[in-house]
């Protein structure tokens, strides 16, 4: 303007284009506050109440669909007869039948994430380092977790005595095939956080699978399935693992001296804190048998505020976590 | 044969207690993802779909820039792999998948206000969690509600339906009953002719028609009469749907 007489606009701008233009100093100012919270309004340790949805599938053995605050997904089970007969190399004897499960693949998840379910993940697009990554951390806690033993997955036939039998050893029991499970799961929407939702669809989705009774006819040589649902077994899981994941947000730069920096441990991470965040830390709790809660896994990677202390707390957060999830996992 | 002759002659009930012109169950809700644009679930009978929209934005880089005046609709049909009876996943580009973009891209790039957004681009994206036939149809019905939802302007619904040409498979045979059969499942969808049809508006503009089995041409127009009343019902559903979710978003701000 010519003459300068207008008012100057002040540079105040709204909290939208704030939390937009800088992340990482709009969540700096939420955390500094004498009661700190983050930018969704949480306290640090608060996660997002999960609602699960199960059997929901009517073609799926077993299904679920998970929601934790925006992130949503979708698991399916669908169990497929492996003949013994078709596998190239059985089994060795010596290996534990919980080996077996693993050796034999006998658990086969798959996560999709090119769904559409955020800017970061466009349709149409090849199977990302993310999606492959979960993937693979699923099935290794699969495995590790032993959930499901060899005994529920095998279909097994007594053989009749033969004329070269033993008249007092008992009948030959074989197994003819293996039920493979294969578990897909669908991120719909995705706002942070998709391991923690991810196992969770998992572990639901195989609580609530019904493998149908198979039995080797031995005339006609193949397993036949009884189509009454009265004959069906639940699927039996040893135990519930529950995972929890947290972000750290700092200030440490490499312009700043060490000792200078600052760092808030942020529970159930939303899209916005991931992005802001380096370091992460993932624990799961489960419970042993004679009811003492222990730590299956700890994964922690990204920066390096987080020591023992911050672990300690992490865990014990996490264990609350296991409380929480089994009131709803058994009601839901 | 799903539709046993005899029987059907007996009570004209199918396999699933359905009379000739009964829809099966709809039940849809919108606003259903807080992160997209647009989002709907519509579930009818045992096909459910979800479909989330994204945009109008921006144009892809990359490519020859395509110089238009108006809006292009891009639409991406994902199939779980545990929607069907047998577990199969459906390689991306395979060409039913691809054809079926195409019918829904052509339909919705007539209807909707494209000219309102020029140089942008419009994601449908449908995600297939269970199909019991009808699939097309029920894409449509599903990317109609989730497009009111991402609040693009359209000239009206389009809503859509499959009708079959005949109880059963075998033609003739003196079966007396010859009413089309509207609203198929998959079963009925696997061993009968019939044809999937998409209309907007409340005067029925057919804007899909698609038919991919054999059937007889004087029965064509039955169909294609049954069709159009089957849409007229399920676009009054759609708009309940809508009017309900808007009333419940007006109590919301106002109360």
């Amino acid at each position: 303007m010519a003459n300068g007489t207008a008012k100057p606009t002040g540079l105040a701008f709204s909290r939208e284009t704030f939390a937009k233009l800088t992340p990482g100093p709009f969540l700096q100012a939420h955390l500094q506050q004498a009661e700190p919270v983050r930018a969704n309004g949480r306290s640090l340790d608060a996660f997002r109440t999960p609602t699960i949805n199960t059997g929901s599938l009517s073609h799926s053995n077993g299904s679920a669909v998970v929601r934790i605050g925006d992130t949503a997904i979708v698991c399916g089970v669908r169990a497929e007869i492996l003949l013994a007969s078709d596998i190239p190399n059985p089994p060795s004897d010596d290996l534990s039948k919980d080996e077996i499960v693993e050796q034999m693949g006998l658990l086969v998840p798959n996560v999709e994430l090119s769904t559409g379910c955020s800017p970061n993940h466009l349709p149409g697009n090849p199977p990302s380092t993310l999606a492959q990554a979960l993937s693979y951390r699923i099935l290794s806690l699969l495995h590790t977790a032993n959930l499901i033993g060899l005994q529920d997955l095998r279909i097994q036939y007594a053989e009749p005595p033969t004329d070269d039998d033993l008249p007092d050893e008992g009948p030959k029991v074989v197994t003819k095939a293996y039920w493979t499970l294969y578990l897909d799961v669908l991120c719909i929407a995705l706002d942070g956080n998709p391991f923690d939702a991810l196992w969770a669809g998992v572990l639901s989705a195989l609580q609530n699978t019904l493998l149908p009774k198979a039995w080797w006819d031995p005339d006609r040589e193949m397993i036949v399935c009884s189509p009454l649902a009265s004959e069906a077994t639940r699927l039996q899981l040893r135990h519930l693992p529950v995972a929890s994941t947290f972000a750290v947000f700092s200030t440490a730069s490499l312009l700043k001296a060490r000792s200078e920096a600052k760092s808030w441990v942020l529970a159930d991470p939303d899209d916005f804190e991931e992005a802001v965040c380096v370091e992460t830390v993932s624990v799961v709790v489960t419970s042993e048998d004679d009811g003492r809660e222990s730590v299956l896994k700890l994964e922690k990677c990204g920066g390096g505020h987080v020591g023992k202390i911050e672990m300690g707390q992490c865990v014990r957060l996490a264990h609350q976590r296991w409380r929480d999830w089994q009131v709803v996992m058994s009601g839901g | 044969m799903p539709l046993d002759t005899s029987t059907y002659s007996l009570a004209h009930l199918r396999l699933d207690g359905r009379r000739w012109n009964e829809l099966r169950r709809l039940s849809a809700s919108i606003s259903t993802s807080g992160s997209a644009d647009g989002s709907s679930y519509l579930e009818q009978g045992n096909t459910k779909i979800l479909c989330t929209i994204t945009g109008p934005q921006e144009q892809k880089q990359g490519g020859a820039r395509r110089e238009s005046n108006e809006a292009k609709v891009e639409v991406e049909i994902n199939v779980a792999a545990f929607s069907g009876v047998d577990r199969k996943r459906r390689a991306r580009g395979d060409r039913r998948s691809v054809e079926m973009q195409h019918t829904i891209a052509t339909a919705f790039q007539g209807v909707l206000f494209t000219h309102l957004y020029p140089h942008s681009t419009v994601v449908i994206t449908l995600h297939v969690l269970s199909q019991d036939g009808s699939l097309l149809a029920c894409c449509l019905n599903a990317a109609t509600l989730a497009l009111i939802d991402a609040g693009i302007p359209m000239s009206d619904y389009v809503s859509a339906c499959t009708v079959a040409s005949s109880p059963t498979s075998s033609e003739g045979d003196g079966v007396d009953a010859t009413d089309p059969l509207l609203d198929l499942n998959g079963v009925e969808e696997q061993e009968l002719a019939f044809l999937t049809i998409g209309t907007s508006g409340e005067e029925g503009k057919v804007l899909v028609l698609v038919m991919e089995t054999r059937c007889r041409v004087e029965r064509l127009e039955g169909m294609m009469a049954v069709g159009l009343e089957g849409c007229g019902r399920i676009r009054g559903m759609l708009d309940g749907v809508v009017r309900e979710h808007g009333g419940k978003v007006l109590e919301a701000r106002v109360g």
